[in-house]
């Protein structure tokens, strides 16, 4: 052992400066110096376009002095106001209609024996990365008062002139809204569901409540958190959309926060009233989260973590085909219907003409890509951003969740807030912050790449985040002590140990940042220069042209990209890798 | 300045005339040409903000200037002319001199850009051959020129609407028996719109709007909308179409059929002019005598876009300019007004 | 020169002190348990030793060489030691061989060495025939083993193990103590050990360190710190004893109901007059059903049967002396049944009854 034994040097005049020497290897860690990079990066990323935000609100144009006259501005008019009301309206209409899709489904999937779960989690799936503009523009094409094919069906059927639905009202807003966002309210609310034990309901039984009375009154209250997050979530999507109002809502007469703000977009660009016009929007945030905590301290829900006991599926004997009618109903509603109007428009020569042989035609496909001069620098745009944003927001989040769990540095947690505090800020507020700190000189991204990728990174990093932190959490520190003791570094020990473990879930969360970076819309479309259009945006453009077969085909071509990425991620991190929370 | 202008019906029918006589392409560069080419050739490239065209017509007319004037690549890049000028204030702005060619549908980018003195003189020599309309509408100091015509009628589904019930004129409109059935752009999405507002309050005061708004048109947002609802059924009569995308919307087998309002077809001149500190001031010269040869409106013809030259015919399924009733935009007037009227839409529509 | 000695090392977070004030020396080859309930401030002190924490009083030095004092802090893939975890720690990623490999390649040896090493050392642990094996495939045991493997095939300087026994159920903790000894017998690698199982603690230790609060209380072999508990924490908590409490007064301690003369325990008393406390184990007091003969003026005392289990290799038996408010645990062998209530002779053996302080 004693070939072991020498340790460091033993001279005695070094013994004698030991302590320095040591000081100064221990700052070799490079934990320190990354801490400060790492904040560098959020505060460029996420604190100064919000602050930036803020500031401008103030500032006269041009000048720069302080004025309240932004403010006098964005509010004075009756019009901008009544945007503001319908958007918290429409807001609360489309989560209500979410929890009115998403719970049923959540909970037949979960705790019964319905038949096709399968099917349904699949169909939940598609309605998940169908980008909401897409359902929109094929919802117009089935609930457009005279031409959609639901109220033409149903004029022929019933011989009335009146249709059956408009998809051009309020609800019908609404309604295409919750359609594409009622996943998130399912995937928050099936994870409860799924850690509540059968003897939950078995304690209900014995006591004489039926099924019904126990899932109402015992299994939902349960899950109450769950459905109330996402409620939020869903009421903050909405208010935050850009694409379904500007497609649907105009031609509604509906005006919302997210157009009124495009409209102070337009030239000249009045970004500081723009400002001023989003601060609500952060106002509606924080109370929400506010409304959130308060709702939750009052009960105790701690019971629902408890892993203890069998799940057993709930018998639902001849009901189980009813519960099976409402899921194919959704997934209609939700996809499949759309779906088909968008496949027909985008193979039909002239739309109007409607289903006929001689109606079909690849055209708008080859159009597209090979003689449009954007569709296929925009795809390629789309790939490279998504894929550079994913990069980004994966490295930066998985440092950061590193550095927190391994608590490496003092104040770890304010990193992890300023990751995750993305996750409550619009994305299209994100996006004028970007483009009030960062568009205009002296930084002068306008028009860039740089800009669009930093505001997708922004946007995104908390998906990243929070998929990161869980691959970290579930990496027991005593695997990388136990490379440490026997000699490895700490960077060796995070290559060798800790990488190869946690490589699986970062390509999952790499893939989910990729897939709604790709199909981002509202951060993108007021960042976009000539040259850096994205497909969500040329999509949008496609949607004023007047050239519906051309734009479904484009949707087409996105969704046959998304699908793609979809298989590859079910290959690469396991089939529910969207799905999943952690 | 709502008028029908004479000298441009004269210009107008003369072109149709030498169309009909066929006066071929000038397929021969002419002196001043060849002098600007050889100057130009050491340069190499042009580059074109545009927004006047849609892609696939500003490619090709990309493709047949290097055709025409081998050695010199087009860097084209369009969008909407909104995009290109707020992309063009950034450059400016940031003191980068990139684009050689601003071409824009809205006549106040490029009366700004000559105001704040960023414009190049130059008078292509070719422009003396355009119609009169088009030579009226030009910068008279030389700055810019009219590139481009949009014109903005009306259109009907030929299958729900016989051409007897159809509305003959913009005032028609206003007829309770097209109640739910229009469709309309909006004039803050859409210059050409905000145009067609300015036009019809000179005609017939705000109050054509407010009898509108009783008809309930169904609004979207580019000028182009309409063309899609009238493609989906969804609406049977269409206002403010632009010609050139409803023709090509026809050519694909739509049952669309245009009305020239007896009132006065919409005529908004589009101008494009070289920039001072242009980085290829030879291309730039002589790509503004391309954009004003018979060759360009060869070449955005297929595309059903209006000549500007009398020597090339208009396009397929359009009437000859000549037959047609027309009003001008005012471009004065667009810079003038224009806020206010977005604003008076605004508050008529609630969007 | 002592291969590891700790002084003064402490280790607080904000006002509370988890180590206090610990001193320690191992010398070479030595294995030492830490020895304490959970939250005793052991880990942390071992993890101190390894570099993962830094003290904020105090030093820790390796062969004279200091390796850790507050602020500053030889990281600890420089210290040349290794360690096994209470979660055994098996990257689940590398084979059973790639895993032990792990630290010989680290020393950059060649490949033959390393592989040659690797295959001998999984030979000692009984795990040559698993090599290829990945750990998902093995059972806690074995795991246990290559946890073992990998820590000693690169001849660390000082071996510490924390906790390392405690997942595994009580059948195989037993086999695996054996195991542990036999290989630090084989090795004579100086190692340090936290637990806080007596048993392993005894079966392992060279000697053994009792920590409570963050304080070493006693540093000791294990017959020692059994035998003669120096304060009324480890009396207490090595094994079961009965503490009473009596005073010293001219060579006679003075208890509850009776007098025990100073000269007959199996240890120096001082002679000033004081309160003292005695231990006396379950196992230095017997039974009798009659009056037995005095031996070696052993106190004799008639007591009452007031509570008994049976615990299969013994009785377990609680007695109250006669004119005494003491309540005493005995231990009985298994034959020797007696009722409660019943009436017994009771008889201490003053060589076994420690004072503590």
């Amino acid at each position: 052992m004693n070939e072991t034994a020498a340790i460091l040097p033993k001279s005695a005049a070094e013994g004698a400066r030991r302590p320095g020497l040591l000081r100064r290897l221990r700052y070799l860690e490079p934990s320190n110096l990354l801490w400060v990079l790492l904040v560098a990066a959020l505060l460029f990323l996420v604190a100064v376009p919000i602050g930036k935000l803020l500031i401008v609100s103030f500032e006269q144009q041009g000048t720069g002095a302080f004025t309240l006259s932004n403010y006098a501005t964005a509010y004075g008019r009756v019009r901008y106001l009544e945007a503001l009301g319908n958007s918290l309206m429409l807001g609360a209409l489309s989560s209500l209609l979410a929890v009115v899709f998403a719970v049923p489904l959540a909970w037949a999937v979960s705790r019964t024996d319905m038949p096709g779960k399968g099917l349904t989690w699949a169909m939940v799936m598609g309605a998940f990365i169908m980008p909401p503009y897409l359902g929109a523009v094929g919802w117009i094409l089935l609930a457009g008062p005279n031409s959609g094919f639901i109220n033409q069906s149903w004029m022929w059927l019933t011989g009335l002139q009146t249709p059956l639905v408009n998809v051009y009202s309020f609800f019908g807003l609404a309604l295409v809204i919750s359609l594409h966002s009622f996943p998130l309210i399912f995937i928050f609310v099936k994870s409860a569901l799924d850690l509540i034990s059968s003897e939950m309901e078995d304690a209900a039984n014995i006591l004489g409540a039926g099924t019904w009375t126990t899932t109402r009154k015992v299994t939902l209250p349960l899950v109450w958190p769950a459905v109330l997050g996402g409620i939020i979530v869903v009421f903050l999507e909405t208010v935050a959309l850009f694409g379904t109002p500007a497609i649907i809502g105009i031609p509604a007469r509906i005006n919302v926060v997210t157009t009124q703000l495009w409209q102070f977009f337009e030239y000249p660009v009045r970004v500081e009233v723009a400002a001023a016009y989003a601060m609500p929007l952060l106002l509606i945030t924080i109370g929400m989260i506010a409304v959130q905590k308060l709702l939750l301290a009052r009960k105790g829900f701690v019971s629902q973590t408890g892993k203890g006991g069998e799940r057993r599926p709930i018998k639902l004997g001849h009901w189980r085909w009813a519960v099976l009618a409402y899921c194919g109903f959704v997934g209609l509603l939700a996809v499949l219907m759309p779906l088909v109007v968008l496949l027909q428009a985008s193979f039909a020569k002239a739309w109007g003409r409607g289903l006929a042989w001689d109606n079909l035609t690849l055209g708008n496909y080859t159009y597209l890509l090979f003689r449009h001069e954007m569709a296929l620098t925009s795809i390629w745009n789309t790939l490279w951003f998504s894929a550079a944003a994913a990069t980004a927001a994966v490295v930066i989040a998985v440092l950061i969740a590193y550095i927190v769990a391994r608590k490496l540095v003092p104040f770890g947690s304010a990193l992890g807030f300023l990751a995750m505090a993305p996750f409550v800020i619009p994305g299209i507020i994100m996006a004028i912050g970007f483009y009030a700190a960062y568009a205009a000189p002296p930084v002068a991204l306008y028009g860039t790449a740089l800009i669009i990728i930093l505001a997708f990174t922004a946007r995104f990093l908390p998906i990243a985040f929070a998929n990161s932190a869980a691959a970290v959490r579930a990496v027991h520190p005593e695997m990388e002590e136990a490379a440490r003791i026997l000699g490895g570094g700490r960077l060796l020990t995070v290559r060798r140990i800790t990488a190869p473990l946690i490589i699986r879930s970062l390509i999952g969360g790499w893939l989910i940042v990729f897939i709604v970076a790709s199909r981002e819309l509202s951060a993108a479309v007021f960042l976009v220069g000539p040259r850096t259009r994205t497909m969500s945006v040329l999509l949008y453009d496609l949607s004023e042209a007047g050239n519906f077969e051309v734009l479904a085909a484009f949707g087409g071509l996105l969704l046959a990209i998304t699908l793609i990425l979809v298989a590859v991620g079910m290959k690469l991190a396991g089939r529910d890798f969207m799905l999943r929370r952690s | 300045m709502v008028m029908i202008n004479r000298r441009l019906l004269f210009g107008l029918a003369a072109g149709g005339a030498a169309a009909r006589f066929g006066i071929a392409r000038a397929a021969e560069m002419r002196p001043h040409e060849k002098e600007l080419y050889e100057a130009a050739k050491r340069e190499g490239q042009v580059t074109w903000y545009t927004g006047q065209y849609q892609a696939e017509p500003s490619q090709a007319i990309g493709r047949g200037f290097t055709e025409r004037f081998p050695g010199i690549t087009v860097n084209v890049v369009r969008s909407t002319s909104q995009v290109a000028f707020q992309r063009l204030s950034q450059d400016i702005r940031a003191g980068v001199a990139q684009c050689d060619v601003f071409s824009s549908t809205d006549h106040s980018h490029l009366a700004f850009l000559k105001q704040n003195e960023k414009l190049m003189p130059y008078k292509p020599k070719n422009a003396a051959g355009l119609i009169k309309a088009a030579q009226q509408a030009a910068d008279p100091d030389g700055y810019f020129q009219v590139t481009y015509l949009g014109l903005f009628l009306m259109g009907r589904r030929s299958d729900q609407v016989s051409e007897a019930d159809a509305p003959k004129s913009w005032k028609d409109l206003l007829d309770p028996k097209w109640r739910g059935k229009i469709a309309v752009g909006h004039p803050g999405y859409s210059g050409a719109i905000t145009s067609w507002c300015l036009a019809m309050r000179k005609l017939y005061g705000w109050d054509y709007f407010k009898a509108l708004e009783k008809n309930q048109p169904q609004i979207g947002r580019s000028s182009a909308d309409p063309v899609t609802m009238l493609n989906a059924g969804e609406r049977s009569i269409a206002a403010a179409l632009p010609s050139a995308t409803t023709l090509l919307s026809i050519s694909r087998g739509n049952p669309i059929t245009l009305i020239y309002p007896t009132d006065g077809t919409l005529m908004v001149p589009a101008p494009s002019g070289a920039l001072k500190n242009a980085p290829h001031p030879n291309a730039a010269k002589l790509f503004m005598e391309f954009m004003t040869s018979p060759t360009y409106y060869e070449i955005t013809r297929p595309f059903f876009s209006e000549s500007l030259r009398p020597e090339v015919p208009p396009p397929p399924g359009s009437r000859p300019l000549d037959e047609v009733t027309m009003i001008t935009a005012d471009p004065d007037e667009l810079e003038r007004d224009g806020q206010e009227v977005k604003e008076l839409w605004r508050d008529t529509f609630g969007v | 020169m002592p291969r590891l000695t700790l002084k003064g090392l402490s280790k607080a977070y904000g006002p509370l002190r988890v180590v206090d004030d610990v001193d320690l020396t191992l010398q070479e080859g030595e294995f030492v348990c830490l020895l304490g309930p959970s939250g005793c401030g052991k880990t942390t002190t071992l993890r101190m030793i390894a570099g993962f924490i830094e003290p904020t009083a105090g030093s820790i030095s390796m062969d004279g060489e200091v390796l850790s004092m507050p602020s500053a802090v030889l990281p600890p893939e420089r210290r040349r030691m290794s360690m096994i975890f209470q979660s055994y720690a098996i990257w689940p990623n590398m084979t059973v061989a790639e895993n032990v490999a792990f630290g010989l390649k680290l020393q950059k040896l060649p490949a033959a060495q390393v592989r040659m090493r690797t295959s001998e050392i999984l030979e000692v642990v009984q795990m040559g025939h698993l090599a290829d094996r990945y750990p998902a495939e093995l059972s806690g045991g074995q795991q246990q083993r290559v946890a073992l493997a990998r820590a000693i095939v690169v001849k660390p300087a000082v071996l510490l193990l924390d906790e390392p026994l405690s997942n595994l159920d009580a059948n195989l903790r037993e086999e695996m103590r054996f195991e542990i000894r036999r290989l630090h017998d084989e090795f004579r690698i100086t190692t340090v050990y936290v637990t806080h199982d007596q048993a392993e603690a005894m079966a392992t230790a060279d000697r053994i360190a009792v920590m409570s609060a963050g304080r070493i209380e006693q540093v000791d072999a294990p017959h020692l710190i059994y035998t003669q508990p120096r304060t009324r924490f480890v009396a207490a908590f090595i094994g079961r004893t009965n503490l009473l409490e009596g005073r010293l007064a001219n060579g006679e301690i003075g208890l509850d109901g009776f007098t025990l003369r100073a000269a007959q325990l199996g240890q120096e008393v001082p002679e000033a007059a004081r309160p003292i406390l005695l231990s006396v184990r379950p196992q230095a007091m017997s039974l009798y059903r009659s009056q037995p003969q005095l031996r070696d003026g052993r106190p004799l005392l008639p007591a009452t049967v007031a509570q008994r289990t049976y615990l299969g290799e013994s009785w377990d038996y609680v007695v109250r002396p006669q004119e005494s408010g003491l309540q005493l645990r005995v231990t009985a062998p298994p034959l020797q049944v007696h009722e409660v209530g019943e009436q017994v002779w009771l008889e201490l053996d003053p060589q076994q009854i420690a004072v503590v302080n």
